[in-house]
């Protein structure tokens, strides 16, 4: 009985040939799309979730990571030096900040570790460090600064020493002033890291679960259709009930999904070599359950509408909301912090992150089980709820 | 045959909050038997096919199909077919489609479903087009469809809604001995409708419902029978408007006007001698009859009767 209401769905798509090119060939292009306009994406007044660690452990190097983990613009938190490289590459740091010599006495004392996937976090960072040293150690930028013009003019006299000296104390307790690079930063990438493609596959997986959702709104709409048409009235008044309308019209829709998904990631692997194949099993089981997550919400929202146009008013505020605090239209890292707790109320922030972590970090099953956990979790509670409503409508 | 009835409906009661739209029904339809629920929208016929389906658990009384109540019984319901008013068919698949699709939906599989794709599609003579997309179709083939989407499961109790909307005269005729055929092969069928003259030419018996209550029930001939004994209706069906003048007289001669503003009829046990001396006194009136028919009474007739005797109760 599943497979006759999963067949009927699956003609009337094929019959149906604009919508069947609109299913299969949107999504693609939408991506490519998307992955033009966001690839150089950057952003403004952004507060970095910075990981930094002090190697030098000079009092000067104790001064600058205290002001970095004070900074209200940055969310920094002193980590060992193994550690920022970690939670850098394991996505839970924008960059990180190694102080691997005392800020004014070595050349280039600082390290910013950054992810090229997150390409716009290292300058910002950089820019954010700076900033903060000019309003809290504005006397080491300084001591950097004439040491290294000293030279130039035959040193220091004795009496121009007494000077800065005077200066340096006075600007430790002076207020902060904006000041340009001293030469204070050398940029490290994360060990291993590919060159391009991390944007891709974030837009990737973000257009995958866009999509998969959009569709299985639109398929379980059918729902609503199959009420007016007095075709629920049919199957209702028969032995079987509802229950395999349901799981008929979910196991397509998540068929579907699939379909798009494969779309999609190919046009990824093609154009912007992003390596699905070679991540194949991770991709298969993380997609499956994209797909059925977004079939199980999609008739648990449906259901419950009594007219279509109900459902569709509502479908789009859930794909809409969902897509824009999920990720799926701006990069998570780049939203305020407490959006991007909230984001993780969403299908699509566990989605886009078990993609990234399996194309672009190379991650394993530990890396993702917990994302797939939500998004079967997502489906399973969708389905439930489907059936549960189905059941009221007899 | 066994004249066990199939369906069994004693005393069904129902209520939507304060308002009572089942108030005591008792029905009983037997094997092979065709009957056709009537009366007026908000008389209840939709709650009533609703509690025989077991979409909705009555106040009082019970239903019974086959012996076991509809609502619980999921055999119960195994053993009836609904045929929805709206086409209830998928457009973009074809006939034979459909058929296999709903087929597989009431649980019926393999050989058996291609049987009863097959069995289905010449009790309702649409085999011709098994591979036209129903969206494809004319009126009445949907209509055809619709009810061979029915009866795969091979139902002894068919339940049809309003079966005859929006077709013409061809199709209803075409629909008309679908049902008799189905009726043939020992189906029972419970026809709801608003048309009367359908219900008249194909039911056995028929039921009259107004406001939750069964208030006639009987085969068509024996109600008219009881109802209008010798009497014929004349129908007088005249060539151009009259003044009031005229319907002054036409009203004296016992006539009634009928929805069309030239049409006016009575019931009268003179018959067609009745009609002669009427032809004679209009035109000598100047009132110039285009027609005069005399008929049989009809459902409607008795519709009539019985709403002018509650109304006037």
């Amino acid at each position: 009985m599943t497979f006759a209401m999963f067949r009927v769905m699956a003609l009337e798509l094929w019959r149906d040939r604009g919508a069947l090119v609109m299913t299969f060939l949107l999504p693609p292009l939408v991506f490519l799309i998307f992955s033009a306009v966001f690839s150089g994406a950057t952003g403004e007044n952004i507060r970095l979730d910075l990981a930094v660690a002090d190697e030098a452990r000079t009092e000067d190097s104790a001064r600058l990571v205290a002001a970095l983990v004070a900074d209200p613009d940055l969310r920094a938190h002193a980590v060992t030096a193994a550690e920022v490289r970690r939670l850098v590459k394991a996505g839970r740091a924008d960059a990180g900040l190694i102080v691997r010599g005392d800020p004014v006495l070595s050349p280039r004392p600082v390290v910013v570790v950054s992810d090229p996937s997150r390409a716009v976090a290292a300058p910002l960072t950089m820019a954010r460090v700076h900033q903060a040293m000019g309003r809290a150690l504005p006397d080491v930028l300084l001591a950097r600064t004439l040491a290294e013009t000293a030279p130039a003019f035959g040193g220091l006299t004795p009496q121009q020493q007494v000077h800065a000296g005077v200066a340096l104390e006075r600007l430790e307790k002076a207020p902060p002033k904006p000041a340009g690079d001293q030469g204070l930063f050398e940029r490290e990438d994360i060990a291993g890291a590919r060159k391009g493609g991390g944007t891709i596959a974030y837009y990737a997986g973000a257009v995958t679960i866009l999509f998969a959702l959009f569709s299985a709104m639109h398929g379980a709409l059918t729902l609503i259709d199959e009420r007016r048409s007095g075709v629920a009235d049919r199957i209702l008044a028969g032995a079987a009930g509802m229950a395999p309308v349901i799981n008929g019209k979910f196991l397509f829709l998540t068929a579907q999904s699939v379909v798009q998904a494969i779309a999609i990631f190919a046009t990824a692997q093609a154009v912007y070599a992003v390596p699905v194949v070679q991540h194949l099993p991770l991709w298969t089981v993380t997609t499956l359950l994209v797909a059925a997550c977004a079939a199980g919400l999609a008739m648990a929202v449906v259901v419950f509408c009594k007219t279509r146009d109900q459902a569709q008013m509502l479908s789009t505020f859930v794909i809409l909301i969902l897509a824009a605090v999920g990720g799926s239209m701006v990069p998570r890292f780049l939203m305020p912090p407490w959006l991007q707790t909230i984001g993780w109320a969403t299908p699509h922030a566990w989605a886009i992150d078990a993609y990234q972590a399996i194309l672009w970090r190379d991650a394993s099953l530990g890396s993702v089980y917990i994302a797939w956990i939500v998004l079967a979790g997502v489906a399973a509670v969708g389905l439930g709820l489907a059936h549960q409503a189905a059941r009221r409508i007899r | 045959m066994s004249d066990r009835p199939i369906l069994n409906v004693w005393r069904a009661e129902h209520s939507y909050g304060a308002r009572k739209v089942l108030r005591g029904i008792d029905l009983a339809l037997r094997p092979g038997e065709i009957y056709a629920l009537l009366g007026p929208n908000g008389a209840g016929k939709s709650t009533l096919v609703g509690a025989i389906c077991g979409r909705l658990r009555l106040s009082e009384g019970e239903i019974a199909i086959n012996g076991e109540d509809p609502f619980k019984s999921a055999t119960a319901r195994a053993a009836l077919g609904l045929v929805p008013q709206e086409i209830a068919l998928y457009g973009h698949l074809t006939v034979r489609e459909n058929l296999q699709a709903f087929g597989r939906l009431a649980g019926v599989k393999g050989r058996a479903l291609a049987d009863a794709v097959q069995r289905a599609m010449h009790l309702t003579r649409t085999i011709e087009r098994e591979h036209v997309p129903v969206k494809h179709l004319s009126g009445g083939y949907k209509r055809r469809v619709n009810i061979a989407a029915a009866i795969l499961h091979r139902p002894a109790l068919l339940i049809l809604d309003e079966p005859t909307v929006g077709v013409d005269i061809d199709a209803r005729e075409a629909l008309d001995a679908v049902i008799r055929n189905l009726r043939d092969t020992g189906v029972s069928v419970l026809i709801i409708t608003h048309d009367l003259d359908q219900a008249g030419v194909l039911a056995d018996r028929v039921g009259f419902m107004r406001e939750g209550r069964k208030i006639m029930e009987g085969a068509p001939r024996a109600l008219i029978q009881q109802a209008f004994g010798e009497e014929m209706e004349i129908l007088v069906h005249l060539a151009a408007e009259t003044d009031s003048a005229g319907e002054i007289l036409l009203a004296g001669e016992g006539l009634e006007r009928q929805g069309n503003a030239n049409v006016w009829a009575k019931l009268d046990a003179g018959g067609y001698a009745t009609a002669g001396r009427l032809d004679k006194r209009l035109r000598k009136a100047g009132l110039l009859p285009r027609e005069i028919r005399v008929r049989q009474p009809s459902l409607q007739n008795l519709f009539t009767l019985v709403a002018d005797w509650r109304r006037a109760a």
